[in-house]
């Protein structure tokens, strides 16, 4: 059983007759990068602001690091939504003060600030004020605010958010690293495609309740219909086990009903149909997010 | 504690910086010393006209002497005061503005020492007139000329001059009258530094938490400290910015007059009594702590630095109510109201500072005042951080009362 870094139970938030978070229950396993996902105004910033004491759950429990929320800040690196940093001081005094703040020694935090704005492209700036930052480098500031004091624990709300493709890629680096070092990392976003590669687990959330959860690669396997995409310049006759075929050019996308991929590619094979190329398309986490919101919806 | 400390560190060095504060602190001294080069051209006039207007001539004095000893006026009151024979007269010379007021000896006067004054204006002037020197000397010498030598006459009609010892003070040998000024001088002086130390520190509170909405850093400060560790960390460092200022600005107005001031204030501790002094620090350091910590709460309330002010207002008023109460409790150091105030924990530390060097205090309301502001710090650190939380949080909407009653329950 893997060791558990983070747990909520039924969570409930509620503001003034309106259910933010609704019973929500999740875990997060140690070294996971755990995706909070689902639309905007679905509840994620919510349930991680609880799980930051920041505001208190109405109903339910939270255990951050086998804690209540607020009890081991310093072993937690947060990166909110709502996000800012001194804006008239300068790059490294803020870096070394929050460092500080988490307990690190002014000496360490010294020197865990200009490490990480050395991997983050930043080191020419530490000497200037924030707002003179970009606001391309004040989102890589505020990442490095988050983990500068080495938590085990990351909590990122929305990581990418209003960052360039070259900027996005280099911080999913960054936290892929992270990873490789041991260190849990939960991140929210509303844009599924981005982070549907960097995930293990996630939770999908819609109006604060929970509707998809779990392992992503089951999540994928279970909702996905079976779905291959070949290309081929022969002919496809009747194919057992397959509803439907669809052809564009060369490209066949077809539909499986009762035969699994591998069975299909052996059929292809007996009947020496020469395949280009041969793919088990499955579905990108919006389809399926959309498919059972649809099928909440109409239940 | 660690945090707190770190927190208010930083506070203090970010806003020491600042270019708003070098300037504000400059500019008492400068002012000061621009008033002082003004006041040296003007002084003089300034002087005479303050004295015209605010101290009133005696004028000349009209008397009916009904009684009959003030018949004729002896020739040094001659100048001064003449005689009407009777009071129709007496009345149109003051109305004529001939004469300034008119006195009336009736005949009964002996009995019962009552003299009727007659003066323009009313009031006033015929209260000067009544406390007058000039007057009572008149009214001594004429009615004792025939049987007591004029030195005695003179006694009598001044026969105090204070020479003024307290019992505590006397040990010390160069205490006198000045102890007993500066007795009273020194905790008015503590009271209203209190005051001006709150308005000043307030007003850096406000920015600070109106600069920490606007940068929305809030949230990622408040996953490393609590609310109540980052309100006692600004309430320290702003404290001490602010204590900085006014150290500044009292040395600055030390080193403009002279240095006079300056060996007052040398002087100061040992000319007081020392339990005043000691209690006075006390109240300062309590009184300080307990607006400071106020003032954190209510200033995450408003949406702008503006609103912020206007709430903080309010609470500082409450500072400066004693002050305003002086005159009242030189007359009674212990009457209810005051002791009222003096257990209230927001009115507690200028009202003590006031009434230790006026009376003895009983201890029960040294003691209670102090335990009152103890046990009110803690409570208002508590519930101002809640609020300061949640204030903090709401950008752009200032939280309504019922939003800040529930924070307060939620705690």
């Amino acid at each position: 059983m893997p060791h558990t870094m983070l747990e909520t139970r039924n969570l409930v938030k509620r503001y003034d007759g309106f259910t933010a978070v609704d019973d929500l229950s999740f875990e997060v396993y140690q070294g996971d990068i755990f995706g909070l996902l689902g639309p905007n105004g679905a509840g994620k910033t919510t349930a991680i602001r609880t799980i930051m004491d920041i505001f208190k759950p109405d109903e339910g429990t939270i255990s951050v690091l086998g804690h209540p929320p607020g009890v081991v800040r310093s072993r937690i690196g947060y990166l909110p939504e709502e996000r800012g940093l001194y804006q008239d001081q300068k790059v490294l005094d803020v870096l070394i003060y929050l460092a500080e703040l988490k307990g690190v020694s002014r000496a360490t935090a010294r020197e865990q600030s200009l490490l990480w704005l050395e991997r983050l492209e930043l080191s020419d700036w530490a000497q200037k004020k924030v707002r003179d930052l970009s606001r391309g480098m004040q989102q890589k500031l505020q990442f490095v605010a988050s983990v500068v004091h080495d938590p085990q624990l990351l909590i990122l709300d929305e990581p990418f958010q209003g960052l360039d493709p070259i900027n996005v890629d280099l911080l999913k680096g960054m936290i892929r690293a992270l990873q490789a070092h041991g260190k849990t990392v939960v991140l929210s976003a509303h844009q599924m495609n981005l982070v549907e590669a960097l995930c293990d687990r996630i939770l999908l959330i819609d109006d604060g309740k929970s509707v998809l959860y779990g392992d992503l690669e089951e999540i994928k396997r279970k909702h996905a219909p079976g779905t291959v995409r070949l290309r081929t310049s022969d002919t496809l006759g009747e194919l057992p086990g397959v509803a439907r075929i669809e052809q564009r050019d060369d490209t066949f996308t077809l539909t499986l009903e009762g035969i699994s991929p591998q069975d299909l590619l052996k059929e292809l094979v007996r009947r020496d149909i020469s395949v280009e190329t041969f793919e088990v398309a499955s579905a990108p986490l919006e389809d399926i997010f959309i498919a059972v919101v649809k099928e909440r919806d109409h239940a | 504690m660690r945090k707190v400390f770190i927190v208010a560190r930083h506070e203090y060095l970010v806003n020491v910086r600042r270019v708003g504060f070098i300037v504000m602190t400059a500019l008492v001294p400068l002012l000061g010393a621009a008033g002082l080069f003004v006041a040296a051209f003007f002084g003089g006039q300034a002087a005479s006209f303050l004295a015209s207007t605010f101290v009133p001539e005696e004028g000349n004095i009209g008397i009916v002497d009904e009684l009959g000893a003030f018949t004729p006026i002896l020739p040094e009151y001659e100048e001064l005061i003449h005689l009407y024979p009777n009071e129709e007269q007496g009345r149109a010379a003051v109305r004529s503005e001939e004469m300034a007021s008119l006195l009336i000896v009736p005949e009964d006067y002996i009995d019962t020492g009552k003299v009727t004054i007659i003066t323009r204006e009313g009031g006033f002037s015929a209260a000067i007139l009544e406390d007058s020197d000039t007057v009572q000397a008149f009214f001594v010498d004429h009615l004792l000329q025939d049987e007591v030598d004029p030195e005695v006459r003179r006694r009598v009609a001044h026969p105090i001059e204070p020479v003024l010892v307290s019992l505590e003070a006397e040990a010390e040998p160069e205490g006198g009258e000045l102890s007993i000024i500066l007795n009273l001088i020194v905790p008015y002086f503590l009271g209203i530094l209190l005051v001006m130390t709150i308005f000043v520190t307030s007003g850096y509170l406000l920015q600070g938490v109106a600069k920490e909405k606007t940068s929305r850093v809030m949230e990622i400060i408040l996953s490393s400290v609590t609310a109540r560790e980052l309100l006692a960390g600004k309430v320290l460092g702003l404290g001490a910015l602010g204590l900085t200022q006014i150290v500044i600005w009292l040395g600055s107005s030390v080193a403009l007059s002279g240095g006079s001031a300056g060996l007052l204030g040398i002087a100061l501790p040992f000319m007081v009594r020392p339990q005043v002094l000691v209690l006075g620090v006390v109240y300062y350091i309590l009184g300080f702590l307990v607006y400071a910590v106020l003032m954190g709460g209510v200033g995450a309330l408003g949406t702008t630095q503006q609103e912020s002010q206007q709430l903080a207002g309010i609470f500082s008023l409450m500072a400066a109510i004693p002050l305003m109460l002086g005159g009242f409790m030189f007359t009674n150091p212990n009457m209810a109201f005051v002791r009222v105030l003096s257990w209230f924990p927001l009115t507690a530390p200028t009202m003590m500072l006031l009434r230790l060097p006026m009376a003895e205090v009983p201890l029960v309301d040294v003691v209670g005042s102090i335990a009152m502001l103890l046990v009110a710090i803690p409570i208002i650190l508590w519930a101002g951080s809640k609020i300061f939380r949640m204030g903090l949080l709401m950008y752009g909407k200032r939280p309504s009362l019922r939003q800040v009653l529930r924070a307060l329950r939620q705690a």
